[in-house]
């Protein structure tokens, strides 16, 4: 089997200092095998985010084993209109990870984003925009082009599709299932939608009160949950999809 | 909808005819504004002496033109001296936080707890009078209230997910701190700046009317007040050109300001 993409093996993580500090993820074991997508479910406050932070290096104070292989794995955030700045054109927000990673020649900076703008279904014309003046599908396809520019294979998806409305998801959520057929990428994927989780992803790990609970492939967890947890949730979602 | 800005179209229009007076004032007067006539001690304002004359038959009108120029020469300096370390200080408190910022910020609160033109009165007296002198003290005094404007904008967008984003790619601080976050700023600092420039004629006008200002060779609107008020009843229009000027000087920048927040949708 190919090196996973991570490995976080015991790990714990904390917020905050001195008195205050207070523990957020408790034992935590995962990995993520190359071209998988892992979901990550639990309700808000479980500690999903935090274990995205933690495997992105946003969050320093943890104990225990995380390896990450992946060179630069990026980030695509719930909000697309707090992710992308509001001050700058999407031809500027594109090029930027491109000048970070050192790419000096302006053609070159040029043609990836051109080809990087037609894999995320977007049109020359939206180069010079604002943020403000794309829809929430847009930016959201902005954001995917940003995290992908500089050749990541690895992203973390922090509920990329809860901000948008159902049509809109639909569409991302394909453009992101094709991304990752066609570029090989593996996702992280967040989500207290277990709908959207289980369109995307061949995992499953299920937290609650920062701990994993319960993992396993997608068919399995959703056919046949085992902790007391999972049936609530998934009963839960049942019962709004009526 | 849109509605005409017109605070904007007044304030930007003031503020270039008041532009125009100042460079004016630059090149060209139409008496030598130190000129003494005394023929002229208190000529009433007229076609020859537009704005009349003072107690010594100086032109009033010259003496305005060339005051705005010395006014403003000084505000812009201290404005300047006032953005730029007041930017830098704000926002790497702002962005880094920790205890060099709560520090920073206490000496801020220190120097702000006293009234800045009794500060300046201080540094003057211990520096001596003069236009450089009156810039640096102004100029430093002008620094806390930029710091803590700049600070609380970084404060706001510092943990923005777009500046997150920048660090995942590798972003070095220095460039997102000012080519990231600042232009996300820019709003809120243009204001401050046209708010921070009215005091600081103000200051300047303040400073020369308390007769430690600038030499009194120079003519300086805030001088020109100082040395009008033993005639005001006598020759009033001595008095009321000079303030005028300022008037409308601030008048139009405070305009600018008010419209450019409201072409932004800024609060106050």
């Amino acid at each position: 089997m190919d090196e996973p993409i991570f490995t976080v093996s015991h790990l714990n993580s904390f917020y905050g200092r001195g008195k205050d500090r207070r523990q957020v993820l408790r034992d935590v074991s995962l990995t993520l095998a190359p071209g998988e997508a892992l979901g990550v479910v639990g309700e808000s406050g479980s500690g999903k985010s935090t274990l995205a932070k933690c495997l992105l290096g946003l969050v320093t104070d943890i104990e225990g084993e995380l390896a990450v292989n992946s060179p630069r794995p990026q980030m695509v955030f719930q909000d697309p209109y707090g992710s992308l700045n509001p001050a700058k054109t999407v031809g500027w927000i594109l090029e930027e990870p491109l000048r970070a990673a050192g790419v000096k020649d302006r053609e070159e900076r040029r043609r990836r984003v051109e080809e990087m703008l037609s894999l995320v279904e977007l049109e020359p014309e939206h180069l010079k925009r604002r943020p403000a003046q794309l829809s929430g599908g847009q930016r959201q396809r902005v954001a995917i082009a940003a995290a992908l520019i500089q050749g990541s294979r690895f992203l973390v998806l922090d509920e990329p599709v809860s901000a948008l409305d159902v049509t809109l998801q639909a569409q991302i959520m394909r453009l992101l299932a094709d991304l990752k057929e066609r570029l090989g990428l593996s996702y992280l994927f967040i989500s207290h939608d277990l709908a959207v989780v289980y369109q995307l992803c061949d995992r499953v790990a299920v937290m609650t009160a920062g701990q994993i609970v319960e993992q396993g492939d997608v068919d399995e967890v959703y056919d046949h949950p085992r902790h007391e947890y999972t049936k609530k949730l998934l009963a839960a979602s049942l019962a709004l999809d009526g | 909808m849109k509605r005409k800005n017109w605070y904007l179209t007044v304030g930007a229009a003031l503020t270039a005819v008041m532009a125009a007076w100042t460079i004016l004032g630059f090149f060209w007067t139409p008496y030598d504004p130190s000129a003494r006539s005394a023929a002229d001690k208190y000529a009433l304002p007229s076609l020859a002496h537009p704005f009349g004359c003072d107690y010594m038959g100086r032109d009033i009108f010259s003496r305005a033109l060339e005051g705005a120029g010395t006014t403003l020469t000084i505000a812009a300096a201290v404005l300047v001296i006032g953005f730029v370390f007041g930017l830098l200080i704000g926002a790497l408190c702002g962005y880094y936080g920790g205890a060099a910022d709560a520090v920073v910020m206490r000496l801020c609160d220190a120097v702000s707890a006293f009234p800045s033109i009794l500060l300046a009165l201080v540094a003057i007296a211990l520096l001596g009078r003069g236009k450089y002198n009156i810039i640096a003290a102004l100029g430093v005094l002008f620094v806390p209230s930029f710091a803590r404007l700049v600070r609380g904008e970084f404060l706001k967008q510092r943990d923005r997910d777009y500046v997150k984003s920048a660090k995942l790619m590798g972003v070095s601080d220095l460039r997102i701190i000012f080519v990231h976050i600042l232009p996300n700023t820019w709003p809120v600092l243009l204001s401050g700046l046209t708010i921070g420039f009215n005091n600081a004629v103000l200051a300047e006008a303040s400073m020369s009317y308390l007769g430690v200002g600038v030499s009194p060779t120079e003519p300086s609107l805030g001088y020109m007040l100082s040395e009008s008020q033993a005639y005001l009843l006598k020759a009033p229009w001595f008095t009321a050109f000079p303030a005028l000027v300022i008037i409308l000087l601030i008048l139009g920048v405070g305009l600018v300001g008010e419209g450019v927040r409201g072409q932004l949708g800024v609060e106050p």
